[in-house]
């Protein structure tokens, strides 16, 4: 399953790179931007009360972004650790991390007390979403583009990317290492959107304390940085489903995804 | 109940297929602009450019823009996202050619006054590529 995920990250990015490049090319007339959820809900307000679309943004767009509300329904934030290129990347940088700080588990040089870690999640995250859909919504244009790492990776220097996106770009990159997946759990707005849904998520990886021998690999293992071995069930609206958890645990059966309201 | 680990990736790509596939369902247009009433009766066509250079609504408008006035054109339609444009005309006044070159014609900068070239390329008119049409 590791191996399947890597490729799907590896297939995503380079599709986008694709994109990208063809488009800068003159060979292709869809930009990457086309492929990005987050821009239909950037331009959902002006499809429901004008139904029109926003600057560039299109139906994909919109289409991709209510099939990631479905998605996230079922399998939580499943789209964050399994198709979304920059959480590939972060992901990637968090284990550079590790290696480099000589950290036991994924959490870089710098750690966030775990209640100033919940606040900013929520608060940061929410905060850059309100700004940037305000901004979106008032002005009729994609404002987040500059800022938006997946677009200034893929684009090809695409519209609106100058020489600051690439400065914020790399500053995020190095804040990445020394607080992994820092982009994800405090910035991200497409995160802070679907977080409430998946928090409901219906697909749970169950802990059994009876076979469970609380090793902590697990935690470990999480890119997340969930506790996994203090949950019965794990409910955070943070996991991702990436089962690194799962395939890091060296008890058969102690963690399981399973269905939420089923039987055990 | 138990779920087996396939069924993440499973729903993941099912959710890309949907997302994908399910955007035909959601298609409206970024610009619409109506140029001239037609007398009821009398016959219109439509002619469909896929236009390098309509990339957002701004620029959508601006390639509305070049069509204002064109003798013929009744109604200017552009799916931005995918540089789509739609115009509906008169067959007696006009035709898909003039509008093409209509399209892309110099564009007035209304900021420096001036006229700039090769703002739109036509890459298609009505499904045919225009280099096998010059071809």
């Amino acid at each position: 399953m590791k191996r399947l995920r890597l490729a799907m990250q590896l297939a995503v990015m380079v599709a986008a790179a694709m994109a990208g490049v063809r488009f800068a090319l003159g060979r292709s007339v869809t930009t990457v931007e086309t492929y990005c959820p987050f821009g239909g809900l950037e331009t959902a307000y002006a499809f429901f009360t004008r139904q029109r679309f926003t600057c560039a943004a299109g139906e994909t767009n919109l289409a991709l972004f209510i099939a990631l509300l479905g998605l996230t329904l079922v399998a939580r934030k499943a789209f964050c650790g399994w198709v979304c290129p920059v959480g590939a990347l972060a992901e990637w940088e968090g284990k550079l991390a590790r290696r480099l700080f000589r950290r036991p588990d994924l959490t870089g040089a710098w750690r966030v007390p775990a209640r100033a870690d919940r606040m900013l999640r929520v608060v940061l995250r929410a905060a850059v979403l309100a700004l940037v859909l305000g901004a979106t919504w008032t002005t009729g244009e994609l404002v987040f583009r500059g800022y938006d790492p997946y677009y200034v990776l893929f684009s090809a220097h695409g519209h609106d990317v100058r020489a600051w996106s690439y400065a914020l770009l790399g500053g995020l990159m190095v804040l990445g290492l020394l607080l992994p997946m820092a982009w994800c759990r405090y910035l991200c707005p497409l995160g802070a959107a679907i977080w409430p849904l998946s928090a409901g998520g219906l697909l749970r990886l169950a802990r059994d304390e009876r076979t469970c021998t609380a090793c902590g690999a697990c935690d470990r293992a999480c890119p997340q940085l969930i506790e996994v071995s203090r949950a019965g069930i794990v409910r955070s609206g943070e996991c991702t489903l990436c089962l690194e958890c799962t395939g890091a645990c060296p008890t058969d059966s102690a963690l399981e995804l399973r269905w939420a309201g089923g039987k055990p | 109940m138990r779920a087996p680990a396939w069924i993440v990736p499973a729903l993941v790509v099912a959710a890309a297929a949907a997302g994908v596939g399910g955007a035909r369902l959601l298609a409206a247009p970024s610009v619409v602009r109506d140029f001239a009433a037609h007398a009821p009766g009398t016959a219109t066509r439509r002619a469909v450019f896929v236009v390098d250079g309509v990339r957002c609504v701004d620029t959508a408008e601006r390639a509305a823009g070049q069509l204002a006035g064109v003798p013929g054109a009744i109604r200017f339609t552009a799916w931005a996202a995918r540089a789509k444009v739609e115009v509906t005309y008169d067959p007696a006044v006009t035709t898909a050619e003039a509008l093409r070159e209509a399209i892309e014609g110099p564009v007035h900068d209304d900021s420096t006054g001036e006229f700039r070239f090769g703002v739109f390329a036509v890459r298609e008119v009505n499904g045919v590529e225009v280099e096998s049409i010059r071809r």
